[in-house]
């Protein structure tokens, strides 16, 4: 790091030679070679160096400066694996066979279902997972609306089998209009975010989902 | 109670400084690759921020201290000159000649 910063300095030098001849109109004496081992430079100058031998001048007299340099080489270190486990892992696939059922459907309120199975796989830097549960269907004012109904938040270190057993959806799965009703198809998929250490954001959808007619009436109040 | 730091020596010489850098790279290099290999094993980030960090910890122990080994090559300052009585006159006037120097 030093040395590169020295070539630059003496390839300076050397333009500045060139523009005091251009300059100036005469023959600038060139440096004579010099002497190895000979110093050059003086006490005023910002620069003493030892002609002819390599070396990198270091400034690590005083604690603190040596400190400083070991951090910084250390923090460009952690940096730099940083990267390498980025590289590592951002490019896994992350599909993973999901397993819905659908119990029962009750138009009015709400929908029980037995949940997804699902076999997760975390990789070397995956920090949680965000799952969610979403619903697509189509109505004759818009082609496409997406739903989500339920999500959840896996940390690290829980068992990554999940079982979900008779959740009920967390929102309400509500439509702009009267969509709902007699529906022919509704589409149940069940994606989640990966959020990682290092790196991109993906978001995968699982790879089983599960198609649904909606009953044709409102169901009515039940009253007790 | 800044007179008790400032009395610690904590010089090294040229060769110990040099000495010292290649120390403190060669330590955190050769963690930074055993950590980065022992998560990618076990498939957890954590353990490499820890190995390296330790690494960082043991070169702070080897290289911030002055130890011995990094004061073998001692400059060799001139000895001592008994100060005659003529000594400051001839400072400002050294300053002189070496500014019609430059």
């Amino acid at each position: 790091m030093v040395l590169v910063w020295e070539k630059m300095l003496s390839s300076l030098t050397c333009c500045c030679r060139s523009i005091r001849k251009r300059v100036t109109g005469k023959l600038v004496p060139k440096a004579s070679p010099a002497v190895y081992g000979e110093r050059q430079g003086t006490p005023w100058t910002g620069r003493q160096s030892i002609a002819r031998q390599h070396r990198a001048l270091l400034n690590m007299n005083t604690v603190l400066s040596r400190a400083n340099s070991l951090f910084a080489f250390s923090l460009s270190v952690m940096a730099a694996l940083t990267f390498g486990c980025f590289v590592t892992t951002a490019f896994k696939d992350r599909r993973v066979p999901v397993d819905i059922h659908v119990s029962k459907v009750m138009l009015k309120n709400v929908d029980d279902f037995t949940g997804p199975r699902e076999r997760s796989d975390l990789g070397f830097i995956t920090f949680d997972l965000f799952l969610y549960l979403s619903a697509e269907y189509a109505t004759k004012s818009n082609s496409l609306n997406q739903v989500v109904l339920w999500d959840r938040i896996v940390l690290r270190g829980d068992n990554t089998k999940l079982n979900l057993r008779d959740m009920k959806s967390k929102y309400f799965f509500f439509d702009d209009g009267n969509g709902l009703r007699a529906n022919k198809n509704i589409t149940l998929t069940l994606s989640w975010n990966v959020v990682p250490n290092a790196g991109i954001l993906p978001l995968v959808a699982g790879s089983g989902h599960m198609s649904l007619p909606f009953p044709d009436q409102y169901e009515a109040t039940k009253s007790y | 109670m800044l007179s008790i730091f400032k009395s610690i020596p904590t010089h090294m010489d040229y060769k110990g400084q040099k000495l010292a850098e290649q120390i403190f790279q060669g330590i955190i290099l050769i963690s930074a690759v055993i950590g980065f290999v022992y998560g990618l094993l076990i498939q957890q980030f954590g353990w490499t921020v820890y190995i390296v960090l330790a690494g960082f910890a043991v070169s702070c122990l080897l290289t911030l201290p002055p130890w011995p080994i990094y004061r073998r090559n001692p400059l060799p300052w001139q000895p001592v000159v008994a100060e005659p009585s003529g000594e400051p006159i001839q400072k400002p006037q050294d300053n002189t000649k070496r500014k019609k120097h430059k």
